[in-house]
């Protein structure tokens, strides 16, 4: 028993010591995530910051779509309560908008799986540093589930730091930092110097041994005098009334106050396109040693136009097909170079699939970034399944989102 | 510094709760009090506000956790434990009325700590959505009572409804400023919804907050006032449980040595006669 408890013991030191030891050397830890969280729940694509360096105060905003992931993991809940929120590592800046399609997002609600969702987010730089940050939902008993992350470089001095606000009845607030905390500090003082007063009429008599025999001795009178009575009885009233009268205070302070607001919000995803380019992963194995992604699909055009294959996405990682100019021209200059693998997409069969053919095609993604991002441990997983969205573009420049999902092979031994 | 202690010269006595004492051992005494005081506090600080931060946890800690309905319940029913059991020990032992103004006090103090540190200085949370709660007038109202009454079980009842009912109102002269209406991307929220949301917490959403769920909201402006007096009830429960908790933590007794004839002495003697006797100062 006892070489049980100490086994288990000390694995979960080790396991702390591990989380304590990794945790700095990754920007927050985004990397540990299991893969099918990264690869099968929400797809960031279309990220954009408007700014990789700011000034206190200054604000830097995130754009971008998510769409929640056909093949969501059976082991999750449903999206029904969602949260769009942003991964920083604190407060270093402060959220003041967010929206999902148009809509403010300070509240939570329900989203749909295999839809496609609009997110802007504002945040306004606090604290100064370079910190890396991303979007982000959180889905209620999945976690949070991050996008691709970037620096943002925040310089300047938090003590400018200033957030006005001015409430439905007029108050002016010069800043939402310090907004009545003044008022704490002077209350609880008041209070925390009363209970000093309160205690010290026993505190400067002789306290313990003394009062200990004495009450042994039967002298229970000297301990517990009409002075003390007095003491107690004017401190219960003078409590009571002005906790009250601090109550009323307030209420004429502020006459209008609502409670917290916990609603819900309800936003529809974006329209679905009409006809959906369709994947079928016929076998798809990741090569150990060669660090590469190889993927046999049949794929269906059953759009007017013939379309070609641009990019496969998957965990904010970005596969691009170098040869067509279309899919190019959607690589932001800002997104970050470590999620944009050099080699990018490499197509077996380069020629356009036309309307309505199925095609079966050999795609191959190589590149080291599936170790550094930790994809790999995909291959650990008790349900080995790949996900990740392919855009495809048709000859007049439009792209087309297909879902990717399939069972992954691993090959251990090089060939 | 302070001045040296002498053995005793005859004669040279005082009177201390008509107890008498060599002048030696009254200094010795105080000078023990002090010392003691100082353990007693810090021991109370850190374990209370380790009690607290689990059981009420981001009720205390955020200012859009503050709700009328669970905060309300929740909080003077985790917070009245330590102060009961206190009572018991400095009330019994030694006629002190300071068991819940000291350990509220205490907890204060540690909460403060806590914020100012943890929150504050290490994850740039702002004091505005940060603060801890007043329960020092509960507490005073306590330890009133219990002088008064001399009664543990009307402190109970009494004290621990007043400790539950002046929850809320002994905090609302702060907590007001914070329920503010105010429109946000056309949304109508509490300016403490707003700071909660815009000084960001990674890892606790906004669909984890626990607050003005259930029927409780039936009953409209007034849910702070019913949540107050069912915690009121609760926590007369709560204090008599806490108050026996004292009782059995202060209870010295001796119990036979059963190890003593591995190391090859004689079994142990006084408890072979007595075999579990109760010191308890009673
Ligand atoms: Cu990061």
């Amino acid at each position: 028993m006892r070489a049980e408890w100490a086994k288990q013991l000390s694995r979960a030191f080790l396991l702390l010591l591990g989380v304590v030891v990794v945790l700095p050397a990754l920007a927050h830890g985004e990397r540990n995530q299991e893969p099918f969280l990264r690869m099968r729940t929400a797809h960031f694509y279309d990220v954009k910051w408007s700014a990789d360096k700011i000034a206190v105060n200054d604000e830097v905003v995130i754009t971008g779509r998510f769409r929640l992931f056909e093949d969501w993991p059976m082991n999750l809940p449903q999206p029904d309560r969602v949260f769009v929120g942003n991964g920083t590592p604190g407060p270093v800046l402060a959220r003041t908008e967010s929206y999902i399609n148009g809509h403010a997002a300070i509240q939570s609600g329900k989203l749909m799986l295999d839809r496609d969702y609009e997110f802007k987010t504002v945040l306004k730089g606090r604290i100064p540093g370079r910190h890396h940050v991303h979007p982000m939902v959180n889905v209620e008993g999945a976690g949070p589930l991050l996008g691709p992350g970037s620096w943002v470089e925040i310089g300047g001095d938090h003590r400018d730091f200033k957030l006005p606000l001015t409430t439905l009845d007029g108050t002016k607030i010069e800043d939402l930092e310090t907004w009545g905390v003044a008022n704490v500090v002077r209350w609880e003082g008041f209070w925390l110097l009363t209970a000093l007063v309160f205690a010290g009429w026993w505190l400067r008599r002789p306290l313990l041994m003394t009062r200990y025999r004495a009450l042994h001795e039967g002298h229970e009178a000297a301990l517990v005098t009409r002075g003390d009575r007095l003491w107690a009885a004017a401190f219960l009233t003078g409590t009571v009334l002005t906790v009250f009268a601090g109550a009323h205070w307030a209420e004429n302070r502020y006459p209008r106050t609502i409670p917290l607001q916990a609603g819900q919000f309800r936003i529809d995803p974006l329209p679905k396109d009409e006809h959906e380019i369709n994947i079928q992963v016929k076998r798809a194995t990741y090569d150990v040693p060669g660090r590469s992604m190889k993927m046999t699909l049949v794929i269906h055009n059953p759009l007017p136009h013939p379309v070609q294959m641009g990019e496969f996405m998957t965990a904010g990682l970005r596969f691009v097909n170098h040869e067509l100019p279309a899919a190019m021209a959607q690589v932001d200059a800002r997104y970050p170079a470590e999620l944009l693998p050099r080699t990018g997409l490499t197509l077996h069969d380069k020629a356009p699939i036309a309307p309505g053919e199925t095609r079966t095609v050999d795609i191959e993604a190589t590149d080291a970034v599936w170790e550094t991002e930790r994809l790999t441990s995909l291959l650990t997983d008790p349900d080995n399944r790949v996900g990740g969205l392919l855009f495809f573009f048709d000859d007049a420049g439009q792209r087309h989102i297909a879902n990717l999902s399939g069972a992954i092979v691993p090959v251990f031994i090089g060939s | 510094m302070s001045t040296p202690i002498k053995p005793p010269a005859e004669g040279d006595f005082v009177d201390i709760y008509g107890v008498r004492w060599s002048r030696w051992a009254a200094q010795l005494s105080a000078r023990l009090d002090v010392i003691i005081s100082i353990i007693i506090a810090l021991a109370v600080t850190a374990a209370f506000h380790l009690h607290f931060q689990l059981l009420a946890g981001d009720w205390d800690f955020w200012v859009d956790w503050k709700d009328r309905q669970y905060w309300v319940t929740l909080t003077p029913i985790v917070a009245i434990t330590f102060p009961a059991a206190l009572q018991y020990v400095l009330w019994e032992k030694f006629r002190i009325p300071l068991g819940a103004t000291l350990s509220i006090t205490c907890l204060m103090v540690g909460a403060w700590i806590a914020r100012i540190f943890g929150f504050h200085l290490w994850s740039y949370f702002p004091f505005s959505l940060i603060w801890p709660v007043l329960m020092i007038p509960g507490a005073l109202v306590l330890d009133c009572v219990l002088v008064l009454t001399g009664n543990f079980f009307f402190t109970a009842v009494i004290g621990g409804m007043g400790f539950a009912v002046l929850f809320y109102p002994s905090n609302w002269p702060m907590l007001a400023a914070y329920r503010l209406p105010v429109e946000i991307m056309g949304t109508l929220v509490s300016v403490g919804d707003y700071i909660g949301y815009t000084f960001t917490r990674t890892a606790t959403p906004e669909y984890l907050r626990f607050i003005e769920r259930g029927t409780l909201r039936t009953f409209g402006g007034h849910s702070a006032w019913v949540a107050s007096a069912f915690s009121g009830f609760v926590c007369v429960l709560t204090y008599l449980l806490w108050w026996h908790i004292g009782m059995l933590l202060s209870k010295v007794t001796t119990l036979p040595n059963r190890w003593r004839s591995m190391f090859g002495m004689a079994p142990d003697q006084t408890a072979a006669t007595a075999p579990v006797e109760s010191h308890d100062a009673r």
